[in-house]
């Protein structure tokens, strides 16, 4: 199967300066990558490396013809300020698609009325952005992204500062999106467990630890592969259907 | 007669200045919503600063040249390579992660500032062109001065036509823009291309504090009374038209400064919208 975009022993970094080096990763059609680290330890540079907004400083990127992405920002990035509604927002992800200087057509409405529907707001389009809950908002940013009908879905901290019923709801949301078909999500989340109950394969950043690992779920799950990420050691326990996992207190040293 | 009358009866006069003024007051309202809700107010006056410095290189160079300084085509086009490059090196580059966006905002503010002041201290036997140039002359616009700023007032309404869905969501949401795909860069300069391109013309014509009054005034207002883009847009737009002619109209009237006139008229036109959003909820 032909990758949708893949690194080649690519070093990230910014401003010519390399955060982590040696990756190779591959995120083929329908794939759950996540990529699990800490605050600060390159994830997101990770991310838009292989979405193309940074070049890799050494190695290569390749991407199928113009791969159709669409992104989901820490729903905090997004300015409440602007006055738009819930459809004036979910409408930007046809932009890509309609192409410079082209008008929306009813088509493009009704695309992204059905994403905004899919994700389960289609009653808030009329709804200023500004007065929606954080997690419609996040779920307003997903319906923007799915109305782009991607085929890669890229979502940054996309439960970050979730209370957990709301965090499990979104993830419950993906886990749905993904299961639907036709489309690859990598998802970044500092925290493994959002991820551990619905990705197929996990990659570990952590440039200060210069530590770039993917793999299979099952396998990255491992104690020994845990307690390299987190300096300590690693309990994962399954309890009703879910994966959980436990830092050890005084395990060692964070 | 009562000065209304009088003013009627002027109306040769005032005619052109007016619709110039009227024409500016709406550009700059309407741009003027990016330029607020894009968090970037000072960057207007630090472009109205660079525009003034543009002002006073080119009557520098006219004068090193032993050339007429009345050339203000010349003057105007040094103004406007000042402001569109000040526009799109301050509103599309980055100043990395050691210094906030504001800092080279100010610096550019600053320097500008003290320059004009510099430049306008060897400018003395010319202060009458500079002071038409930097604080506007609204009491005689020459007709020329109305076409070019039908003509930019044309240019701007065009791009933010053909452009507006790029240029909005380059502006609300950059890093998602950018991430799937649309060219942050190139729009976000195509704004402030045409904010650049508008401050020369419009501080010719009414001075450069108004110029800066327009650029957040009728924005905020409007931002204050509506809730959806569009109507803010057309809102700003119809504010900072009523706030330049009312302002010019007034100051006749009155016998006031024109420019420091269309710019209280401008904040009297917050009260209202400021109420409106209160008695709305």
């Amino acid at each position: 199967m032909t990758p949708l975009v893949r690194l080649d022993d690519a070093s990230i970094g910014y401003g010519g300066r390399a955060l982590l080096g040696g990756i190779s990763v591959a995120v083929e059609p329908e794939d759950f990558l996540a990529i699990v680290g800490p605050n600060g330890g390159g994830k997101t540079t990770l991310l838009r490396t292989l979405l193309g907004v940074l070049p890799p400083l050494e190695g290569r990127r390749t991407a199928e013809g113009p791969l159709r992405v669409g992104y989901v920002p820490q729903r905090d990035h997004v300015d409440g300020l602007w006055p738009l509604s819930c459809g004036d927002v979910v409408v930007m992800g046809r932009v890509p698609l309609v192409g410079a200087g082209g008008r929306m057509g009813s088509g493009d409405l009704d695309a992204a009325r059905r994403a905004l529907g899919r994700v389960g707001l289609g009653d808030l389009w009329g709804r200023p952005f500004g007065t929606l809950s954080g997690g419609q908002r996040q779920r307003t940013l997903i319906a923007r992204a799915l109305a782009a009908e991607p085929r890669l879905l890229a979502l940054d901290e996309p439960t970050n500062g979730m209370d957990p019923a709301a965090e499990l709801s979104a993830m419950d949301l993906l886990r749905a999106l993904h299961g639907a078909g036709g489309i690859a999500v990598v998802m970044i989340s500092h925290r493994l467990e959002a991820v551990a109950n619905v990705a197929r394969r996990l990659a570990f950043v952590d440039k200060d630890q210069d530590l770039w690992k993917v793999g299979p779920l099952e396998e990255m799950l491992r104690p020994e592969a845990l307690s390299r990420l987190y300096g300590r050691e690693v309990i994962v326990r399954e309890e009703g259907g879910r994966r959980f996992v436990y830092p050890v207190a005084g395990g060692g040293d964070p | 007669m009562t000065a209304l009358s009088e003013f009627w009866s002027a109306a040769i006069i005032w005619r052109d200045p007016l619709v110039a003024s009227v024409l500016a007051g709406a550009l700059l309202g309407f741009l003027g919503v990016y330029v607020v809700l894009r968090r970037v107010v000072f960057v207007s006056a630090a472009l109205t600063q660079l525009s003034t410095l543009g002002v006073i290189v080119a009557l520098l160079v006219l004068e090193r040249l032993d050339l007429e300084t009345d050339h203000q085509e010349i003057q105007l086009f040094v103004a406007w390579i000042f402001s569109v490059g000040g526009g799109l090196v301050l509103g599309t580059l980055g100043w990395g992660k050691r210094l906030p966006t504001e800092a080279g905002v100010g610096m550019a503010y600053v320097l500008a500032g003290a320059l004009v002041i510099l430049g306008a201290n060897r400018l003395v036997h010319v202060a009458h062109d500079l002071n038409t140039m930097v604080f506007g002359n609204a009491v005689a616009v020459p007709f020329q001065d109305v076409v070019i700023l039908v003509v930019v007032t044309g240019l701007v309404a065009l791009l933010h036509t053909l452009f507006r869905k790029e240029i909005v969501f380059s502006s609300f949401d950059r890093e998602t823009a950018e991430a799937m795909g649309v060219k942050v860069r190139l729009w976000g300069g195509v704004l402030f291309f045409t904010i650049g391109l508008a401050i020369p013309v419009a501080a010719h014509v009414v001075g450069a504090l108004p110029v800066f009054a327009f650029l957040t005034v009728p924005a905020s207002a409007a931002l204050l009374a509506t809730r959806r883009l569009s109507p803010a847009f057309a809102v700003a737009t119809v504010l900072g038209a009523t706030a330049a002619g009312g302002g010019y109209v007034a100051s006749w009237v009155l016998q006031l400064p024109t420019g420091a006139t269309m710019v209280v008229a401008a904040g009297l036109l917050v009260l209202p919208a400021w109420l409106w959003k209160r008695l709305r909820g």
